[in-house]
């Protein structure tokens, strides 16, 4: 198993990308013990953002269906996990799947209508869907707190003497979480039901009339993604330990979207790199809060005039002139 | 037993207008069962080929595939049941290549995690059989119309239909592309026995092709026999010459 | 009773709203298969123009409203000719990013500009009506005239000027239309064009009810996106009586139900429309 998986990865992958997600990891690894606290946790930000929207790649970037609710779906994952651990007391390594597993089944319930619909129809209904659900949040004072929101939720519990209230801990805790994540999914969209994915992405009517189930396989698509997200905004409820209404409007759901097709919908790597750059830089400008938007949307405009594909779009081609020469 | 392709009474209505009105015909599946659907433009060719596949839900009558009533049945579901098509506008998906348009059918066909031997040799024969093979990992939006169209068909045949329906697959072709898709379609359907049903506008490829063929005018059949009865037939060339050259032909 | 008659009357206004920035993007969006999100944020931009028009250069009311749809088909002209047209006919999901993008930047620039703090656009029309019991003022009564109005010079455009017809033709079939000799470029930049207009006198008219803030333009935008997608493409007449129907669904909920859920009416009754009839009430597509 460990053999082909290395073949694998060198095969498919190329020494140059393996040596480069090598690097990639030992600084990621090294972080923590060499950057000032602030880092870490603008680090952690972007991890938290690149777990979404890689987990929305999945049913944007491979799936091909647009949807605008997946802060909504963070939002359900963070608001279980918080309340499974506050008000019943379940700890948090119970709290995650669960809530994983209950986002997922959302998922499946709002999917199954909702992707009887197609395209920007389908996209119209997912952005109400996400307004409604921030709404409930909102309203359901006794249950959430409303406007106030949710204090003192409880770090993951620790063991083998590691304590996840410190910021570090809460670091290394996300990025293993986070490369489970990647792994899983680069996995999935290589697997028998990737490809189907990307079946109904390329021509849905086409994948239907060779004896794809598209219905099934949209909603199985939009269902992790969502199970995903959910697993996010538990780890995120537990890391910043404070919840509020307006963390999972629709503004996030809308970044997300933004982060993923910036970086390059249907690569998993475009998205995280999308992510990541979109959360540094927003941070550091985070002294003009309006005008990094703008300056934010002009990138993006620029960027979309340039290559349609997107940041991966951009290496590519870089390295295709590169390879010219 | 004898698995057949049964069509009674089939009719699908649009705002007010039949489409097809009270079409009836029988196919039996095996080699050798080719049958032509011919017409003008709008006489519901494509329509049938939407009822029977699954895209459109008969407004009345029935569809029957050994023995199954399939009428009403989402399109993969025939496509399970043997039944696989290609279309007017040709589809393909377009960012992939060739290679994986067939390892998708096989994927399609029956679901696997991985891709294993079986599927990988299924796809080389039929690259083969296709003519596909130089092509295999060109990726499908730079192919030409012949080449995707041929792609289509090599795509539809992972699925391993026992009847396919081919709709205007002649369409663009010049007359050696047209006669290379003939030889494949005989193959197709007397080496891998799988019966065909051929809505075309190019007479020549039908007249050769097909031992049966049905001639649909304004959604009815008006006739249907071997391609020399129907190329007598008056009501036919009243259909596609129009009343006057019948007059014409007659003085 | 009485209650009833004035949230209807009130849903009315509302609904008109909508339905004016609806129909822009109706338009625009048969025309291009794009919803247009910055038309959302051209909402804003106009509101805070007629808003600095009335205030600064102590224009009249009316002219304001004529300044702000000026400024605002201009910049969606713009839009149009040096983004959008760029993309023209490509699948690819890069023009709805690039009018999110644009309704991001054209918000937080308000925003940069203008502050967070609402401003408060001074009533320019003092005076109501009695109405079966209780009074209309006759700035709602204003909006809803125009809402007609506009409504009306729009469908007369449509059906009976030649560009109006151009515009019909190239909503159902572009390429046909294109070979019959209808220039698309110039059928987009009118339908742009058209629709920031329409968007901007909608904001305008409803600056002085509802006050001038950066995130106005939101819920209408999508409150909008919602009547088009009931009302149908193409239909004139759907997008009024979608629009109309779905303010009033609103104000009734917000009123008999609940307020905090307002703006979650039109999702319901979006999915049950939905459910029954995917291709929206009055849709042609």
């Amino acid at each position: 198993m460990k053999n082909s998986l290395r073949e694998v990865a060198k095969a498919k992958f190329g020494i140059k990308k393996l040596m480069g997600l090598v690097i990639l990891l030992i600084v990621l690894l090294l972080i923590p013990r060499v950057a000032s606290n602030y880092i870490v946790y603008v680090m952690i930000l972007a991890m938290l953002y690149a777990m979404l929207t890689v987990s929305y790649d999945l049913l944007l970037g491979y799936t091909g269906q647009l949807s605008f609710c997946h802060g909504a779906f963070y939002g359900i994952g963070a608001y279980t996990s918080a309340l499974l651990t506050l008000k019943a007391g379940l700890p948090f390594w119970v709290a995650l799947p669960i809530s994983g597993m209950f986002t997922f089944v959302v998922g499946a319930g709002v999917g199954y209508p909702a992707l009887r619909l197609r395209g920007a129809y389908f996209a119209v209904t997912t952005f109400f869907f996400g307004h409604l659900v921030y709404l409930v949040i909102l309203n359901s004072y006794k249950l959430t707190g409303g406007p106030l929101g949710l204090r003192d939720i409880p770090p993951p519990e620790g063991f083998l003497g590691i304590d996840f209230s410190s910021m570090n801990s809460s670091y290394y805790l996300i990025l293993v979480f986070g490369i489970l994540m990647v792994v899983f999914l680069y996995r999935l969209v290589r697997s028998g039901i990737g490809r189907i994915f990307i079946a109904i992405r390329e021509d849905q009517d086409f994948a239907e009339a060779i004896g794809i189930n598209t219905a099934a396989f949209k909603v199985l698509s939009f269902s992790i993604s969502a199970g995903l997200a959910g697993l996010v905004g538990s780890l995120f409820a537990h890391f910043f330990r404070l919840l509020h209404p307006s963390t999972f409007a629709w503004m996030t759901s809308e970044m997300v979207v933004i982060m993923t097709l910036f970086g390059g919908a249907g690569t998993l790597f475009g998205p995280i790199l999308g992510a990541g750059i979109v959360t540094f830089v927003l941070e550091v400008m985070r002294f003009a809060p309006e005008f990094r938007y703008v300056i934010w949307a002009i990138a993006l405009i620029v960027v979309l005039v340039f290559e349609p594909k997107g940041l991966i779009g951009i290496i590519e081609r870089i390295g295709r002139l590169w390879r010219k020469k | 037993m004898m698995q057949t392709l049964e069509v009674k009474d089939l009719s699908k209505e649009f705002g007010g207008v039949m489409a097809v009105e009270g079409l009836s015909f029988t196919l039996e599946i095996k080699a050798g069962s080719r049958l032509g659907i011919i017409g003008p433009n709008g006489a519901g060719k494509t329509t049938t080929f939407g009822m029977i596949s699954g895209e459109l839900k008969p407004s009345s009558g029935i569809v029957k595939f050994a023995g199954e009533r399939i009428d009403g049945f989402k399109p993969h579901k025939v496509c399970r049941r043997g039944i696989g098509r290609t279309f007017q506008i040709v589809r393909v998906l377009p960012e992939l290549s060739v290679y994986e348009h067939l390892l998708t059918g096989a994927i399609a066909r029956k679901f696997s995690f991985g891709l294993g031997v079986d599927q990988q040799r299924e796809a080389e024969r039929i690259l083969k059989l296709t003519d596909l093979e130089r092509l295999k990992d060109v990726v499908a939006k730079n192919l030409t119309t012949v080449l995707k169209k041929r792609l289509e068909l090599a795509t539809v045949l992972m699925t391993r239909p026992k009847l396919l329906l081919l709709d205007e697959l002649m369409a663009g072709l010049n007359l050696v592309e047209i006669e290379e898709t003939l030889k494949l379609l005989r193959k197709i359907n007397e080496e891998m026995e799988i019966a065909l049903i051929v809505v075309e506008h190019v007479m020549k490829a039908v007249m050769e092709l097909c031992g049966r063929i049905v001639v649909l005018y304004y959604g009815e059949k008006i006739a249907e026999g071997s391609p020399r009865e129907v190329a007598n037939n008056e009501k036919v060339v009243e259909a596609y010459l129009g009343k006057e050259a019948k007059n014409y032909a007659r003085s | 009773m009485d209650y009833l008659v004035m949230q209807i009357i009130n849903g009315i206004v509302i609904g008109s709203v909508y339905a004016l920035i609806a129909l822009g993007l109706n338009l625009i969006w048969s025309i291009t298969d794009v919803p247009d999100f910055s038309q959302g944020a051209i909402y804003v931009i106009a509101a805070y123009v007629g808003f600095f028009a009335v205030t600064w250069a102590k224009l009249p009311f009316l002219a304001s409203i004529f300044v702000a749809m000026c400024v605002g088909a201009a910049i969606a002209f713009t839009c149009e000719k040096m983004l959008f047209r760029r993309w023209r006919g490509t699948t690819h999901h890069i023009q709805l990013l690039c009018a999110i993008a644009l309704f991001f930047l054209m918000s937080n620039l308000a925003v940069v500009f203008w502050t967070g703090k609402a401003k408060f656009m001074p009533s320019y029309l003092s005076g109501k009506i009695p109405l079966l019991g209780f009074y209309v003022t006759y700035e709602r009564l204003v909006v809803i005239a125009m809402a007609g109005i506009l409504f009306g010079l729009v469908y007369f455009f449509i059906t009976k000027t030649k560009m109006g017809k151009s515009i019909q033709a190239a909503s159902q079939d572009k390429e046909t239309a294109e070979m019959m000799g209808i220039n698309i470029d110039t059928v987009n930049s009118v339908v742009f064009a058209l629709g920031g207009a329409l968007s901007s006198t909608a904001a305008v008219l409803t600056a002085p009810l509802y006050s001038v803030y950066p995130t106005m333009g939101d819920l209408p935008l999508l409150k909008s996106l919602v009547v088009v997608i009931l009302g149908g493409f193409g239909s004139v007449g759907g997008v009024l009586v979608c629009g109309l129907g779905l303010g009033i669904v609103e104000s009734l909920g917000g009123f008999y139900i609940s307020s905090a859920y307002q703006h979650g009416y039109s999702f319901f009754v979006l999915i049950l429309v939905l459910l029954f009839r995917p291709k929206g009430l009055f849709g042609r597509m």
